[in-house]
């Protein structure tokens, strides 16, 4: 090589960032599972490209998607993942779990994962060793990182290819729909309806509607965006305390009425293209991320922009959560991920919330129950949505020096849920918390 | 009998977990180069390990993992470039308008240099990764990109003259901002 050259080499590798996350063989494994062509000698240029942020690509998703891959594995044997078979070449003993699992005792489930029936055996709820406010593994199903809330006495959260409503008292499955989520949005509970985003591409982003009950379809929502979608979008969809659902469009914010489907305004954006919005309590302000990441406060009473800052880190999620104090979202560093807490919404305030997550997972704050929820692989905290102060917080346990993973809740019925995975074991499923009195408010 | 097949197939080769644990960082940010976004690097990462995954024993025997690897990312991204410019067209990275201390110069800098990658063809900016941050030899990246030698020296040589002229590139190539 000539200077030249090796000067590039050095700004190359000067420049180049770490990546927020590795690669995991989970995640390689599910890839072979869900394109079994590649692993079949087929021709790689008959590959179509997965979708740019789509559920196998997102930062924020994948963990829980190589969680999906382990049960489309599994089968009809059992819902506890058999992959480790795979990884440590010996089989799982009977029921499912590995001898290396932090659950108490494993009884087996003999409801299939993954199915499109909603008609299933009840799990024994089981103790998880250590785990925090008396956590309990109710169900073994796979999730969707970052997809559970609470609505209308019910959670809600997407599985492998579906959306599911799942009943907080047995941890089963109680209603079914086919969906496959384009992109990290959570699903958003308007009255008896469940609202997704069914698409997000080009120059439009389509809304399905379900009853909350049935999860039977009910609406569908076409609403055109102002230029190109983001290629960064997450959370394009919300919902304002009124019901009216706000939808990230291009270079715009447009609100559609829930009740007639009619888009009912439009706000234009001067920055960039909107990739995620969020509104807050009263309704007065509305949170749209831009980028990796821009953050715009814009006034809804006055029809103004009322504060526009940045964040000294560009890979940041577009995950917004609104709380009367301002605004939450996710950040990452190296192999760590952890929360922020912006107090309204500026950015150049934000201050670094809970002990964030490693291992591939993320640490999405939730809202539920009165409280702000931070989850990961360190701690669990509930948080003031005033102030973003930690009322209360509990230590999550290892298994075997293996990280384990408690998601942000949602709360329900005066119990705290969140998805729970143990890599060590390869065990996942839906854990249920009673958090202490600090974490108050415990309502939906 | 997918979900047998499935699992058979999966059987885990032997030293493909500490393979991917030790490279898959770098992998990655060959794949950052090579697309300019963490997602797109993932994907491009997954698939060719993917690839490699039922040729594991082989490639361990040739010697030769992280070669076949490399090579299967290149001509996934060519590919993804080839549909790119038939079809969709994505959406453009955001500048960031503000830039204050060594934070953001980084964002400015890895800006700058992304921005400087986009503009080159798709082969010379395979090229640029594959010699200059991956450290292949001419003959490896031939080798990978399924081309001569020579043609690897000329899309250097073309995509050299395009980065020295660079808008915000060229005063990184005299010291600077640290990742």
């Amino acid at each position: 090589m000539n200077t030249e050259e090796r000067q590039l080499a050095d700004v190359l590798h000067r420049i180049t960032p770490e990546p927020p996350r590795r690669v995991t063989v989970e995640q390689v494994a599910y890839r072979l599972v869900s394109e079994p062509r590649l692993g079949r000698g087929s021709r790689l240029g008959r590959e179509p490209r997965p979708r740019r942020g789509g559920l196998g690509l997102s930062r924020a998703w994948a963990p829980a998607m190589a969680a999906a891959a382990v049960v489309v594995i599994a089968g009809a044997s059992a819902g506890v993942a058999v992959l480790a078979s795979s990884h440590h070449n010996s089989p799982s003993p009977p029921g499912g779990a590995s001898a290396s699992s932090s659950v108490s005792s494993a009884p087996v489930s003999s409801s299939p994962s993954g199915t499109q029936s909603p008609a299933q055996q009840t799990t024994p709820a089981t103790a998880i060793v250590g785990g925090p406010w008396g956590a309990e593994l109710i169900d073994r199903q796979a999730f969707t990182q970052g997809s559970l809330v609470s609505g209308d006495g019910s959670l809600f959260a997407y599985g492998t290819g579906t959306l599911d409503r799942i009943d907080p008292v047995t941890g089963t499955i109680a209603a079914t729909a086919p969906y496959n989520a384009p992109l990290p949005n959570p699903p958003v509970i308007v009255g008896n309806t469940v609202w997704v985003v069914w698409s997000n591409s080009g120059g439009n982003v389509v809304l399905h509607g379900y009853n909350a009950q049935t999860l039977q379809q009910t609406a569908s929502v076409l609403v055109p965006t102002i230029g190109r979608v983001s290629s960064a979008a997450s959370n394009v969809l919300t919902a304002g305390p009124d019901g009216h659902l706000y939808v990230a469009a291009g270079v715009s914010v447009v609100t559609v009425d829930p009740a007639t489907g009619q888009l009912t305004g439009r706000i234009d954006l001067t920055v960039g293209t909107a990739s995620s919005v969020a509104v807050s309590p009263d309704g007065g302000t509305l949170y749209v991320g831009i980028g990796g990441f821009k953050l715009l406060v814009y006034n809804l009473a006055g029809n103004n922009v009322a504060d526009e800052s940045t964040l000294r880190d560009t890979t940041s999620l577009g995950n917004l959560v609104a709380t009367s104090g301002g605004v939450w979202g996710t950040t990452g560093v190296g192999m760590s991920e952890w929360t922020w807490f912006a107090p309204d919404g500026d950015l150049s305030r934000a201050v670094r919330i809970g002990e964030g997550a490693g291992a591939g997972f993320a640490s999405l704050p939730s809202y539920s129950g009165g409280v702000v929820w931070v989850g990961g692989s360190h701690t669990l905290s509930c948080a003031s949505p005033a102030d973003g102060r930690i009322l209360d917080t509990a230590t999550l346990p290892t298994d075997h020096q293996v990280v384990e993973y408690f998601s942000s809740p949602a709360v329900v019925g005066g119990h705290a849920y969140s998805f729970y995975q143990d890599n060590a074991a390869q065990l996942s499923g839906l854990a249920r918390m009673t958090p202490p009195p600090a974490c108050s408010g415990l309502s939906s | 009998m997918d979900t047998l097949t499935g699992v058979e197939h999966l059987a885990e080769p032997d030293g493909f977990r500490a393979f991917v644990e030790a490279r898959s960082s770098a992998l990655l940010r060959s794949g950052w180069l090579l697309t300019g976004d963490w997602p797109s690097a993932e994907d491009l990462v997954q698939t060719a390990l993917a690839a490699a995954w039922p040729r594991w024993a082989s490639l361990r025997r040739q010697d030769a993992p992280e070669l076949y690897v490399r090579k299967i990312m290149v001509n996934t991204f060519l590919r993804w470039r080839r549909r790119r410019w038939n079809g969709e067209i994505a959406t453009g990275r955001l500048p960031e308008t503000q830039a204050y201390g060594d934070v953001f110069a980084q964002v400015d800098a890895r800006q700058s240099l992304l921005a400087a990658l986009d503009r080159l063809p798709a082969r010379q900016r395979a090229v640029v990764v594959l010699r200059y941050f991956a450290d292949q030899t001419e003959s490896q990246t031939a080798e990978a990109m399924g081309c001569s030698v020579g043609a690897v020296k000329s899309h250097a040589a073309k995509a050299l003259a395009r980065l020295r002229h660079a808008p915000g590139l060229a005063e990184f190539m005299t010291g600077g901002v640290a990742s």
